[in-house]
């Protein structure tokens, strides 16, 4: 018997979810992104257009939104795991191999994790939840 | 095998490093514009910490609260909206090779899929927008 037959064989269940939150979040900064920072980046600061964010209280109300604080953090969260391979093999390309390795891996997507969780606190924390 | 032979192959073996520089993304354009679709990465992620940033400084209060308007600001932006664009092409793009679908037995051409994707982009494009705006004064 030779030894490769002897391994069993798993399912990549780490590598299915990590590839997953990878094209998930690519798709949300595809789909979501540019129009965000067109209107509040751009249009709304140069006093083309009114936005949300241009007052305390526009802005906090619709904070408050509890399908807001959702589309929040599902627009801020999923890209940075997205960001995390990304980043990561830009760094393999440009000549440092040691981005590939497991504590190279443990520190992007932990960062991409940490973000998710402050982003959670920060949309919990800001404006009470609220229907009206 | 020789005994010869046997010691040359052993060191080629060891000796051989695939020869690319740091700077090998620099000589094809197609090479600098895979680096380029990888960078995105950095400025979106940015612009999202600050969004991050816009959204917690709404927790201190009406006389805390200001909205960006520097000239610096905007400028941050229009980059970070170029390399949003060039990320959503290169990502919708994909999908028409990456999906595969069959109706009545037939594959839907990738064309129509690709079509479907910056279809989506539009409509969300539009309806997230319109909210932006619609709320604001």
């Amino acid at each position: 018997m030779s030894e490769e037959s002897k391994t069993v064989q798993k399912p990549a269940l780490a590598h299915l979810f990590w590839w997953f939150m990878f094209s998930q979040g690519g798709l949300f900064a595809a789909v979501l992104l540019p129009v965000h920072i067109l209107v509040q980046g751009i249009l709304g600061p140069l006093g083309i257009v009114p936005v949300v964010d241009r007052h305390y209280d526009t802005w906090i109300n619709i904070l408050g939104n509890p399908i807001v604080k959702l589309y929040l953090l599902v627009l801020i969260s999923l890209p940075f795991f997205h960001f995390a391979h990304r980043l990561r093999y830009l760094l393999v390309d440009l000549g440092v191999p040691a981005a590939k390795s497991l504590p190279a891996q443990v520190i992007f997507y932990g960062v991409a994790i940490l973000v998710t969780l402050v982003t959670i606190w920060v949309l919990l924390t800001t404006a009470p939840i609220s229907l009206g | 095998m020789s005994a010869e032979a046997k010691t040359s192959a052993r060191t080629a073996t060891k000796t051989y490093r695939p020869a690319m520089g740091a700077g090998w993304w620099t000589k094809k354009r197609h090479y600098f514009l895979y680096m380029v679709r990888e960078f995105t990465a950095l400025p979106l992620a940015l612009w999202l910490l600050w969004l991050l940033y816009e959204i917690q400084r709404a927790g201190r209060g009406p006389a805390g609260y200001y909205p960006p308007r520097s000239t610096a600001f905007v400028i941050f932006s229009v980059i970070c909206l170029l390399f949003a664009l060039y990320h959503s092409f290169t990502f919708l793009k994909l999908a028409g090779v990456i999906l595969h679908f069959k109706v009545l037995d037939k594959p839907v051409p990738s064309g129509l899929i690709v079509a479907s994707q910056f279809g989506a982009w539009l409509v969300a494009s539009i309806v997230i927008g319109a909210v932006l705006i619609g709320f604001g004064r």
